[in-house]
């Protein structure tokens, strides 16, 4: 079921209503939230359901375990068992038949026979966020970050809670899975937060991205390019991915808001960031986060030594590559950012060292490398280096959205070789001018969150204008709601 | 224990929902309003590939005609898809000496809807051409009716109204509420609408496939290859004889009437297909009491000159125009010997 559906809408306030009869039964509300988020997962496919309830269940059980268990190393196979099964589960339903396409061809390469037959396999949607959520779950419970639930129903409507099942975000149990044990209060402000939150995240799905993702795939799926169509088509996949994501984040947000529940925000304006890491902590933020936490920090983060604090960024770079989709230019981008991240690291690393020289053997002032360099920037130059490292985050970032959108190896070569042909297809200015109208209205109301800093920035208007404005809002909705729905993004991976 | 508290009134809200409703309401209004007093423009929704042909098509029979070299177009093609890809009006006027405007459009539009292009040509322009070749596709003569939706469209058009469907309760919706009307006269009117599939590949948007069509004079070429499908199985539609009728009657007197089918891939054409064919342009040009019947065309051609099963591939166009120019002047020089010529 699609968020930018007719389907979506009548469930919604179907839900609504039998919401505000359970009003005075908070197991009745929850029984209600579970039927409905299996409801609404099963719209796509009912039999998955049948693995949405094993890994939910599975974790709910290995919960309970590692809450009865004291000897670590029984609490360990455990833990061990509940990350196996989840990723067996994520592994065999989205990589069997790439890894086995990929070791066909290494071995076709090495001359070797090895003939195995593929598998139809659908690919569950959702199946990578959900079965993340949960093993945050068992992994929480396992560090003692989190006590175990005891309650199977709360258990099975935190990993399927419908606004965030689908495409995140990933939320933890120790923020969400509370909510479902109180009574949660909804007051004005969420309401309000709640409403804007909808209207802006559909704009931004219905209006900006939708009309960019025919754009992305004229620039993407020309045999011969040029730097014109390659710098086109990257903006524009690059405001169609992020239309398309953070839209559906904030739907997930705003109808949560709705519901009185609270999930975390999973986008923080990143195309306003200035460095890697900030772009990282403001992009798919439950994805980061996750890595951070579950992965980084449990190869050992920076705490090994230098090179190995390289290699445990670069690794949890790529796998959160991989985690996107079961195609190599998928590990090549969160390689790219891995990369990325590496040589930030080093270069403060670097500065850090040259900032602070060690003291002088003599008691005479010596000139100290930062004066020489003057490294510490001027209030005239400090503007102008905030604007180039936005403008080389920016290009870096966009850079790795070639290598995400492409479709092979070939590809990736072919649109940066185009990099340096400096020409423009006969469609540019066409292409242009439909790129600044759908990315306008997105770049407009990011600049006026990023100046003010707040990204609710509209509730703080008055409410007629505030209402002016989510009323342009919803005209372009329904001027672009399509008959025929455009899927998210993210549910693919 | 409750399941949620409101900490809010009804009325507390009604501003956060009732502002929203009031501004579309607000927009719809003056929308209609606009569109009542003429303040937007005609409606001209080029949204798709087939729209942006179909609407180019009637504004070269009528309204906005392209400046061809050598003034208004004398000889005027007619037809399916096959008239609008197979033929290249550009070099077809070269190889005539006189200007050629192509005006073909699909399959899925009946011989109605190519009779009302030529009477918007008449109407428009206050003279008769010369010659209309009406050239068709073994596949479109055996299917007779046309896709409601591209008829609606082409005749909402030509009237100046705007092509709303009805047939679900959104469609409805967005009719009333004037949705359509905004996409067809001035989102479409404002932005390029990128093209799909093959032809977003060669012509981008919407606005460079009408500039290409301006440049050729109403032809296109089929971008895509496509595997070659179809039945052995060719004969005229019933019902063909009446539509054929009005056709006729659309063409002005004094206007030659020359009839042609298109050729068929050698892998689709059953057995002495040349003799089936001749026989199926024989009937179908008594229907149409055509003036010329143009037999000399192939009637079948190798499949590796088709993009598709009715499409020439843009390659064989050159070859091809070039047998119809010398069918056509064949034609001319019989009117002109049996006549005085045109």
């Amino acid at each position: 079921m699609l968020f930018n559906s007719g389907v979506f809408l009548q469930f919604f306030a179907a839900f609504l209503l039998f919401y505000w009869l359970v009003r005075n039964h908070l197991r009745a509300r929850n029984v209600l939230v579970l039927g409905a988020s299996y409801l609404f997962y099963g719209w796509w496919d009912w039999r998955f359901l049948i693995l949405l309830f094993f890994s939910s269940s599975f974790d709910f059980v290995v919960g309970l375990s590692l809450g009865q268990l004291t000897d670590p190393r029984q609490r360990r196979w455990v833990l061990c068992a509940s990350i196996v099964v989840n990723l067996v589960i994520l592994g065999f339903f989205k990589y069997y038949n790439f890894f086995l396409a990929s070791f066909v061809e290494l071995f076709g390469r090495l001359q070797l026979p090895f003939l195995p037959g593929t598998l139809v396999i659908i690919l569950p949607v959702g199946i990578s966020f959900y079965t993340f959520q949960s093993m945050s779950y068992a992994i929480d419970v396992y560090r003692g970050q989190l006590q175990p639930t005891r309650n199977f129903i709360n258990f099975l409507s935190y990993v399927s809670f419908f606004p965030q099942l689908v495409a995140g975000p990933i939320e933890r149990a120790s923020h969400l899975l509370p909510q479902f044990e109180k009574t949660v209060s909804i007051t004005r402000p969420m309401l309000e937060e709640g409403v804007w939150l909808m209207l802006w995240g559909l704009f931004k799905k219905v209006v900006v991205a939708d009309n960019l993702a025919p754009l992305a795939d004229l620039a993407f799926g020309q045999s011969s390019h040029t730097a014109a169509s390659v710098a086109l088509g990257t903006l524009a996949f690059a405001f169609q991915i992020y239309g398309d994501f953070s839209g559906y984040s904030d739907i997930a947000r705003g109808s949560a808001r709705v519901l009185g529940f609270d999930i975390m925000w999973n986008f923080d304006l990143p195309y306003a960031a200035r460095n890697l890491r900030d772009f990282w902590r403001r992009w798919h933020i439950s994805l980061s986060t996750w890595l951070r936490d579950y992965l980084y920090i449990s190869l050992g983060g920076n705490r090994r030594g230098p090179a190995r604090t390289y290699v445990n960024l670069a690794l949890t770079m790529g796998l959160g590559g991989l985690w996107h989709g079961a195609a190599w230019n998928f590990v090549v981008w969160g390689l790219w950012h891995g990369l990325g991240l590496c040589l930030q690291r080093a270069w403060h690393v670097h500065r850090a060292r040259v900032a602070t020289p060690p003291a002088p053997l003599t008691s005479a002032p010596t000139p100290t490398l930062t004066h020489t360099l003057n490294l510490t920037p001027t209030p005239t130059l400090r503007p102008m280096l905030r604007l180039l490292s936005w403008l080389a985050t920016l290009l870096f970032v966009l850079y790795g959205w070639l290598l995400f959108r492409a479709n092979s190896w070939h590809h990736i070569q072919s649109m940066t070789r185009a990099c340096f042909h400096w020409s423009a297809p006969v469609w540019a200015s066409s292409f242009a001018l439909t790129l600044a109208a759908f990315s306008t209205p997105l770049i407009l109301m990011e600049l006026w969150q990023v100046r003010r800093r707040d990204r609710l920035v509209s509730l703080t208007l008055p409410p007629r204008w505030r209402g002016l404005l989510q009323g342009a809002l919803l005209c372009g909705i329904l001027l672009f709601w399509e008959k025929k729905q455009l899927a998210f993004i993210y549910f693919q991976f | 224990m409750k399941s949620h508290r409101c900490e809010f009134a009804p009325s507390e809200i009604l501003p956060t929902l009732g502002w929203p409703l009031l501004v579309v309401g607000a927009f719809v209004l003056g929308l209609h309003a606009a569109i009542r007093f003429h303040a937007v423009p005609a409606p001209r929704p080029a949204l798709d590939t087939e729209r942006t042909i179909l609407l180019h098509q009637a504004d070269a029979a009528g309204k906005s005609p392209p400046g061809l070299p050598g003034g208004r177009p004398s000889l005027l093609l007619l037809g399916d898809s096959s008239c609008l890809t197979d033929v290249s009006a550009r070099q077809l006027s070269d190889a005539l000496g006189q200007p050629v405007l192509n005006l073909g459009t699909f399959s899925f539009l009946d011989l109605n809807a190519h009779a009302r292009l030529v009477e918007e040509f008449v109407r428009h322009h206050g003279a008769v051409p010369a010659a209309v070749v009406l050239l068709m596709h073994p596949e479109a003569l055996r299917r007779l009716d046309g896709e409601p939706f591209y008829m609606e469209a082409l005749t909402d058009y030509l009237a100046g109204r705007d092509h709303c469907q009805t047939e679900t309760w959104w469609e409805n919706m967005e009719c009333w509420l004037g949705l359509e009307a905004w996409r067809g006269r001035v989102l479409a009117r404002c932005l390029p609408v990128p093209l799909a599939g093959a032809y977003g590949k060669r012509f981008g948007f919407n606005r460079d496939l009408e500039r290409f069509l301006d440049a050729e004079h109403g032809s296109v070429v089929d971008p895509e290859l496509q595997p070659l499908t179809g039945s052995k199985e060719y004969r005229l539609a019933p019902g063909l004889e009446r539509a054929s009728a009005r056709f006729r009657a659309a063409v002005p007197r004094g206007t030659k009437l020359l009839a042609g089918i298109t050729p068929v891939a050698e892998s689709l054409a059953p057995r002495s297909f040349k003799s089936q064919r001749d026989e199926m342009l024989q009937r179908w040009g008594q229907w149409l009491h055509a003036d010329g019947l143009l037999a000399t065309l192939p009637a079948q051609w190798p499949d590796d000159q088709f993009a598709r099963s009715t499409h020439l591939r843009e390659s064989a166009v050159s070859d091809y125009t070039k047998i119809l120019a010398r069918a056509l002047r064949d034609q001319f020089e019989q009117r002109a010997a049996a006549k005085g010529g045109l």
